[in-house]
């Protein structure tokens, strides 16, 4: 997996511009553009569900997928299990998906019987507002670890690109100083804290 | 009303072109980036074969003006679009943003001096886009 940030308008000329002094009330006009490469298809389905985002995805309709048990991320706890069976699967899958590609049933046909393990890529573009929220939901000790990964990453990014805005990001209980999940708390909150103190 | 392009993403020709590619090529977007800034004529390239109905690859960037207009000027605007933001400043002056696809909607929709100035205003920083939505827009 990586995320770089490819674009984003900078927040310096736009400080300038207005005379405004809160760099954080200009946020919503600000956008960050990110390549992220090499997620899994499962990792890719949560990240559409920010519907505020804008994204462009490796198309399955027209990228052939070859020697797909190269190309599938494996989750750490299908590894620590041995993972014998999900190899097995997917190479069982890529074999079928060659053979219906290979019978001239089109791409968009035959990556039915892809697995949600199925390597990705995309640009996804994000105002700054939206990011310090997506931040604050995936960077949560509960989120999803693929996704969670995938947010780190892109948080160093942004806090290199613009410490201004980004060092005070990080997940909601590093943001607001409080764990907003209620009964769901993963009680580790000064955890959390320490590891994203900029 | 006048209006002011005063920030966008950098390279903006260079990031629809990366997004254009991005569906349909097996490289990485990372590395169709690196490939596209050292190759301007390609960027061009690929740029002008751009479908405006496959809009999303307009929206990876951010274009920011300064708006001077009153309050019912810029109401006007915000009830012909739903995807351009505005934050009021002071003196009748307004931030608005949005991405080359809020721009491209808007000038479709709106036969105004308002939408023409707002086409005019990427001259500089997407001259290939604004070659076409001049096509189209007249």
């Amino acid at each position: 997996m990586k995320a770089k940030l490819l674009s984003y308008t900078s927040l310096a000329p736009l400080k300038e511009a207005t005379g405004v002094l809160d760099a954080r009330s200009l946020l919503p006009h600000l956008g960050y553009t990110f390549a992220v490469e090499r997620i899994s298809r499962a990792c890719s389905h949560q990240l559409v569900r920010h519907r505020v985002a804008s994204f462009s995805q490796q198309s399955q309709r027209y990228i052939v997928m070859k020697r797909l048990n190269e190309r599938v991320v494996t989750p750490p706890s299908v590894e620590k299990a041995g993972g014998d069976e999900f190899k097995e699967l997917v190479k069982e899958a890529g074999e079928a998906y060659q053979r219906l590609v290979d019978r001239g049933v089109p791409k968009e046909d035959a990556r039915f019987v892809l697995p949600n393990a199925a390597e990705t890529s995309l640009l996804m573009t994000m105002d700054g507002r939206s990011l310090l929220h997506f931040f604050g939901l995936r960077l949560c000790n509960r989120a999803q670890w693929e996704i969670r990964a995938l947010a780190d990453e892109m948080l160093g990014e942004a806090r290199k690109a613009e410490p201004e805005l980004f060092n005070a990001a990080g997940p909601y209980c590093y943001q607001l100083g409080h764990c907003p999940e209620g009964r769901f708390t993963c009680g580790r909150m000064q955890e959390a804290v320490d590891r994203y103190k900029a | 009303m006048r209006i002011k392009l005063v920030a966008h993403t950098p390279d903006l020709e260079a990031m629809v072109a990366v997004s254009m590619l991005t569906t349909t090529s097996g490289a990485q977007p990372s590395t169709l980036h690196e490939r596209l800034l050292a190759n301007p004529e390609r960027i061009r390239e690929v740029v002008s074969r751009l479908e405006v109905q496959h809009g999303n690859v307009l929206e990876h960037n951010r274009l920011v003006w300064l708006v001077e207009a009153t309050g019912d000027e810029v109401l006007d605007v915000m009830l012909g679009t739903r995807v351009l933001l505005f934050t009021r400043l002071e003196g009748g002056r307004w931030l608005m943003s949005g991405n080359l696809r809020a721009l491209a909607d808007y000038a479709k929709q709106k036969d105004t001096e308002f939408a023409s100035r707002l086409v005019d205003s990427v001259k500089d920083a997407a001259p290939t886009i604004h070659a076409s939505f001049r096509r189209r827009t007249g």
